[in-house]
């Protein structure tokens, strides 16, 4: 049976907490060398999937004082960039009133391909917007890039070029195992336990649903399977509801499964779970000003080279005609 | 610019990111084409493993990458199974490529993208058509347990394949078969709520309740494929030969008998049941037509092609049978004969040759006005009749026998090929596809030469006979083009088939339904 034991997501993409920091440190230090050479990090994403580095800047060496380069971001301020843009997607998916799988597996896709990269990289707007229009089109929920890029007033291009970039980042890994199914199964396994009444266990399922939500958005699931995740937040829900002894449920959990979890094994799991549900911080009003000046600094966008950001432009007219292409305005 | 394609960010073996480049494979030769793109037999430079390389064609993608590529990844991705084509990667090229003529082939992704598959020797059919071929009882037996395990897999892990036929089904020396080309797969669901797309499955296997318009389905429409192909093994030739959706209802009617309410329930509310209920009276004559097959052959194959598909035999059910437990009992794969490979360079050549010669041969024939707007199969079809004679009356008079469309419906199915590969209303670019009809289970239609007519005796035409469904370009063939545009078929004139010009392709692929 293929299911989450044989998938590629139990496989590559639930990692330990020392891989996990060891991935956003070298995505991290990656982006700084870009910087460091190239003057900006950000890459640029054609028309055919394919990316460049901003040119070097000629005379970088006479000009390299430390001071005049742009400052790199440090792996907190990106894990801020990265938390502001999943509460954006969260926002989005809502807005076009997508189901739950479809923003647990594009936010799920935003998660890895920030493993691969660095937000000083990749615009994380545009990879945000991809990871919505990918999760569409595997969850086959299709929505057409134009209806997502006029939904929020963004050019439908630029979901298009970043397709690409984004599955290779994925390595093509599509499936991914939300907690969501898992609530509603593990709701349905107490309800034949319990015989707990209709309307409890209906409001445990939807207190627990988002409950979800919120460990959606921090790293737990790239860090626990989706069963895990869907017990810590069970046990979030049961707190407030006190419908059924959570312990005793776990231990009738194990004992049944003939698992090779401990219950001690669960417990750390998802107390770690909760803790980050807990320690979860969202960047404030200020951080965040500073972190995007920071970032459009790294991105080679600073406000005082408007002379650079012309010559950009013109560079781009004078390329290929794929990229006139994409510059068109859309008229069907 | 500092430019860095994805596959220069990554020629080396371990990328940091993302997909290996191509450059780690050596083509070797072509071994598929088709409207989808090429498939390659090719060595991994490393290790000296052969493998096949599919390519995933780019072109004229409103909607990015295609769909059909992201639902055969994502399948194929899932499913482990001995008795399924096992996708060991992707990998991508870094630069502009260049097609056969050496033109650079329009593809907006100057990269391609290819699919890395284990390399098989041989599909069925190819096997099959060999000349002098002959199958033994428990080769046979061997090769439908296989198809029938890997079947049942795909249907517990809620996969519907939908174009099983043999060109489909790969099989190594070893003697293992292993289904492929799941680029019309899909998954679905237990409860069949979903509408589906019922332009799926090429014609000759398609089951009368797609035909009849169901969008509604499950797992047996590829069961009904299987007691085709089946059939077929047995009796030495294909059983359902039909050159459009009427004539294709009209023999499984004639083999079958005609459907109703007492042997299939609710058949009469299937959207098109009153367009092609017969006129006449049809008697089920599966038992006198194939009286020569043995008791348990015939047992298993009537409760594969039975009409009502909720009363057909699943995949599980067909493996218990009589017919796989009783003497003689299929073999082992490995003590079957292996074969001269199928992808032999000098035979590949030989079959080009062959080919260029047909083609010239049915373009002559083309130049003749009345036939211009007919698919290939219809003189093919000719060649089949032999088997069993077919009334030539019209089961709906309003209706258009056969495609009226421009040929270059034929190559749509799959999507990716727009209006600009295949000129609308250029007959001959029809004719590419049905002459190379029907090898090729990576997805693509092989070259489909080595099939000649012999073993089937019916003549040089079913050299060019679209194995691969009435003119749908083989391999790839779903048969979905055939639909007349002012048929029965609701959406088939202004949903998917391209009458609207820039988005006639994505319709079909992202339409109302999947």
């Amino acid at each position: 049976m293929a299911d989450f034991q044989t998938s590629t997501q139990r496989a590559k993409w639930i990692l330990s907490p020392q891989e996990l920091g060891c991935r956003y440190k070298a995505a991290n230090q990656r982006a700084i060398e870009a910087l460091e050479k190239f003057g900006a990090s950000l890459m640029e994403v054609d028309a055919d999937g394919s990316l460049s580095y901003p040119d070097p800047q000629i005379n970088l060496k006479d000009h390299a004082d430390k001071h005049s380069r742009p400052k790199s971001l440090s792996i907190e301020e990106e894990q801020f960039m990265r938390v502001f843009y999943e509460n954006k997607l969260q926002e989005v998916c809502n807005n076009f009133h997508f189901p739950h799988k479809i923003q647990a597996t594009a936010l799920i896709y935003f998660k890895r391909f920030y493993l691969q990269w660095s937000v000083m990289q990749h615009n994380p707007k545009n990879v945000m917007l991809t990871c919505i229009y990918a999760a569409c089109k595997i969850e086959e929920n299709h929505v057409s890039a134009e209806e997502l890029g006029k939904g929020i007033s963004q050019d439908h291009q630029i979901i298009l070029n970043y397709e690409m970039i984004v599955y290779q980042s994925l390595e093509f890994d599509l499936i991914v195992y939300a907690p969501y199914r898992s609530v509603e199964g593990y709701v349905n396994d107490i309800e034949e336990l319990f015989h707990e009444n209709a309307e409890m266990l209906q409001m445990l399922k939807a207190t627990a649903s988002l409950d979800v939500d919120k460990i959606m958005l921090t790293d737990a699931p790239l860090l626990f399977p989706p069963g895990q995740l869907a017990l810590a937040a069970l046990r979030r829900s049961n707190e407030v509801h006190g419908v059924i002894d959570f312990n005793s449920y776990l231990d009738s959990i194990l004992s049944r499964q003939n698992s090779t979890h401990t219950i001690s094994e669960l417990y750390e799991g998802i107390n770690a779970i909760e803790s980050l549900v807990n320690r979860y911080a969202f960047p404030s009003e200020k951080d965040l000003k500073h972190i995007n000046r920071k970032l459009k600094s790294c991105w080679g966008l600073g406000s005082n080279d408007e002379s650079k950001k012309r010559e950009k432009k013109s560079k781009h007219k004078s390329k290929r005609s794929s990229n006139e292409m994409q510059n068109r305005p859309l008229h069907n | 610019m500092a430019v860095t394609a994805p596959g220069q960010l990554n020629v080396n073996e371990s990328p940091s990111w993302g997909s290996r480049s191509v450059d780690c494979f050596e083509k070797l030769e072509q071994i598929g084409e088709g409207t989808y793109g090429q498939v390659y037999m090719a060595r991994e430079l490393k290790t000296g493993e052969i493998v096949a390389l599919k390519k995933i064609r780019m072109d004229n993608e409103r909607e990015g990458f295609p769909i059909t590529a992201i639902r055969e990844i994502k399948i194929l991705k899932k499913l482990h199974h001995e008795n399924v084509i096992k996708l060991k990667e992707i990998v991508t090229s870094p630069g502009p490529e260049k097609d056969e003529q050496g033109k650079p082939d329009g593809n907006k992704y100057k990269g391609g993208i290819y699919m890395v598959f284990e390399y098989m020797d041989h599909d069925l059919t190819g096997l099959a058509d060999r000349p002098g071929m002959r199958f033994s009882v428990p080769q046979i037996k061997c090769y439908m347990r296989q198809l029938l395990t890997g079947l049942h897999y795909c249907h517990v892990n809620q996969v519907l394949h939908r174009d099983i036929k043999g060109s489909n089904l790969l099989i190594d020396n070893e003697g293992n078969l292993k289904l492929a080309d799941f680029g019309l797969a899909r998954s679905f669901s237990n409860d069949h709520n979903a509408n589906l797309t019922n332009r799926v499955i090429t014609l000759w296997y398609r089951p009368p309740e797609l035909l009849l318009g169901s969008t509604k389905y499950g797992p047996a429409v590829d069961m009904w494929s299987v007691g085709c192909i089946f059939a077929e093994l047995l009796h030495g030739k294909p059983i359902f030969p039909g050159k459009d959706e009427p004539e294709q209802l009209n023999k499984i009617f004639e083999l079958c008998g005609a459907p109703d309410e007492v042997n299939w329930p609710g058949v009469s509310k299937i959207p098109w049941y009153n367009n092609f209920k017969p006129t006449r009276p049809m008697k089920r004559r599966i038992r006198e037509v194939f009286r020569h097959f043995d008791r348990h052959a015939l047992e298993l194959l009537e409760k594969m092609l039975t009409l009502d598909p909720s009363q057909r035999i699943s995949a599980k059910d067909a493996l218990d049978a009589e017919y796989f437990w009783t003497d003689p009992l299929p073999c082992d794969p490995k003590s079957l004969p292996k074969y001269e490979s199928s992808h032999e360079f000098q035979t590949k050549k030989k079959r080009q040759q062959q080919r260029q010669h047909e083609e010239t041969a049915k373009r002559q024939k083309l130049q003749h006005p009345q036939h211009a707007r007919l698919p290939p199969i219809q003189q093919s079809g000719q060649a089949h009749a032999q088997m069993r004679p077919v009334p030539n009356q019209p089961i709906h008079g309003s209706q258009q026998p056969v495609a009226a469309g421009p040929s270059h419906h034929f190559g749509k199915p799959r999507g990716p090929p727009g209006p600009g590969r295949y000129p609308g209303g250029n007959p001959p670019s029809g004719y590419n596809h049905s002459s190379r009809g029907g090898q090729g289970g990576y997805g693509n239609t092989q070259y489909a030469q080595g099939r000649g007519g012999a073993p089937y005796g019916s003549g040089s035409m079913s050299g060019a006979g679209p194995r691969g469904g009435a003119g749908g370009g083989g391999g790839y063939g779903v048969g979905a083009p055939n639909y007349p545009q002012n048929g029965p078929y609701p959406g088939s004139s202004g949903t998917g088939r391209g009458s609207n010009v820039m988005g006639g392709n994505r319709n079909q692929q992202y339409g109302w339904q999947q």
